[in-house]
């Protein structure tokens, strides 16, 4: 179980990546409630939302420097 | 010089006009109409199919596309005038945002052959993966990387917004492909299938969604998305142009697609409406065209309608003899959005409190079509190249100001 950077949430990486769906295109959909993700400096992280996602787009070093042990 | 339409081009617009009126009937507008419902893929119904088909038949589909690639080998006024009765009517015949105008400048025999023949006849959309968390209005920094494997690329990162994503059967990818170079190099453009393994979409419901905009809501989509690309495998034939010169690709994409009447006729779809209303209707015995306010306002919103009209004009004669076509596109893009959102201020201001009001207050005007499109006019300045990025590049391009832009690496994915 991961923990959301900015809110210290937990966030269940295998959820927010399950497949909950496909498009008529064929791609894979997954359920926006269980979270989202973010690729950064070669880590995905993990969010409980997309107001966490953006917070930490804005600011992630303050945000993983926080989240630190 | 004759300033107006010639008598072939105004029995081309009639003849257009009787099509509509035969076979746009209610219930295909309806389920044509963009935001019909998130679910359901725009223009993608039973309905909608049987209605293109009969638009191809009458060869009113890529009308200035070569025959050989299964267009018409027409001209842009004959072109601008089709899609300037279907927009009117909220069906969209034209390829703007398709992929197709950068497919013919910088695809290959073989791309141009598979794509452009499929796109004419909507058995494949794209949709467009450039914006990233990191990279909105400053999209070359994009990191989103596509990594080199023999034969292969490897592409890992992420999309926002990806309109359509959830309808589209292929993706129009803006992908980092030299992580060592300035940033507005080493990118590349890539045309891939929605199936392929690897891709996600996850949706983000607008404001638009909650309630569901009502037919023949200008702007705004209920739903767009977030797309994942977690080691997504691609054959190199899927590369557009060359490789790390997709920002020149992407670029000219972009401007190619802005050349046409949707861009500016969604905005004059609402002069139309709202001059309609005035006309036709009063409120609590007051007649709004009777109102020197109103009047002087409607006068001035028709004059910026004009001005849209003939930007637009501008763009297609440039391109149609073959000029260099630089920033008069992004000066469109600056006025059709920037005009619509004076519009919607100015029948607020018209309409009151009711203009205000959704389609699901008993009290709502036109199945509250005006709030509607007061909530999502703003969206229309943003996506496809926001109005700030589109006079950054009037000045550059068209006034040779010197550029403001910081030219450093991208330093992490």
């Amino acid at each position: 179980m991961a923990k959301c950077p900015v809110c210290q949430q937990p966030v269940d990486e295998a959820a927010a990546k399950a497949q909950t769906g496909m498009t008529p295109g064929g791609a894979k959909e997954v359920d926006p409630k269980a979270g989202t993700r973010q690729f950064h400096d070669g880590t995905w992280y993990y969010f409980d939302s997309l107001d966490c996602r953006n917070r930490f787009t804005r600011n992630p070093e303050g945000y993983l420097k926080q989240a630190a042990p | 010089m004759e300033f107006a339409y010639t008598l072939q081009q105004e029995a081309l617009r009639r003849e257009v006009r009787q099509f509509i009126k035969e076979n746009v009937t209610p219930e295909v507008a309806e389920e044509m109409d963009m935001h019909a419902g998130a679910e359901r893929p725009r223009g993608q119904g039973p309905k909608a199919a049987a209605l293109y088909k009969k638009i191809h038949e009458r060869g009113w589909l890529g009308i200035t596309y070569p025959k050989a690639y299964g267009g018409q080998g027409g001209d842009r006024i004959t072109q601008y005038i089709v899609e300037e009765e279907f927009t009117r009517v909220g069906v969209n015949i034209s390829l703007g945002g398709s992929g197709a105008p950068a497919i013919m400048a910088a695809g290959t025999e073989e791309q141009k052959q598979y794509y452009i023949p499929r796109l004419i006849k909507r058995e494949i959309s794209f949709c467009l993966g450039f914006t990233e968390p990191h990279a909105g209005a400053d999209l070359a920094n994009l990191r989103c990387s596509a990594v080199r494997d023999g034969d292969h690329y490897m592409i890992n990162g992420q999309k926002m917004y990806t309109t359509a994503a959830h309808a589209s059967t292929h993706i129009y990818l803006m992908a980092r492909t030299n992580r060592d170079a300035p940033k507005h190099e080493g990118i590349s453009i890539f045309l891939i299938p929605m199936d392929t393994p690897g891709i996600t979409v996850r949706p983000l419901w607008t404001i638009q969604n909650n309630p569901t905009a009502p037919v023949s809501t200008t702007y705004g989509a209920a739903r767009t998305n977030e797309t994942f690309f977690d080691d997504v495998r691609v054959h190199k034939s899927c590369l557009l142009g060359e490789e790390n010169k997709g920002w020149r690709v992407g670029s000219m994409g972009l401007n190619l697609d802005r050349v046409g009447a949707s861009r500016y006729l969604i905005s004059v779809r609402r002069d139309e409406d709202i001059v309609n209303w005035v006309k036709n209707n009063a409120m609590d015995g007051f007649t709004p065209g009777k109102d020197p306010a109103i009047r002087d306002k409607i006068a001035e919103l028709w004059i910026e309608a004009q001005v849209c009209r003939l930007m637009t004009m501008r763009s297609m004669s440039i391109v149609e003899r073959g000029g260099k076509f630089t920033y008069e596109g992004s000066a469109e893009k600056v006025w059709a959005p920037e005009h619509g959102v004076r519009i919607t201020e100015a029948i607020t201001q018209m309409l009151g409190p009711y203009a205000s009001l959704l389609r699901t207050s008993p009290h709502a005007i036109e199945d509250g079509v005006f709030g509607h499109n007061v909530m999502g006019s703003f969206q229309s300045g943003i996506n496809h190249g926001s109005v700030q990025v589109m006079r950054d590049q009037v000045a550059r391009r068209g006034l040779g100001l010197p550029s403001s832009r910081k030219s450093g690496k991208v330093e992490a994915r």
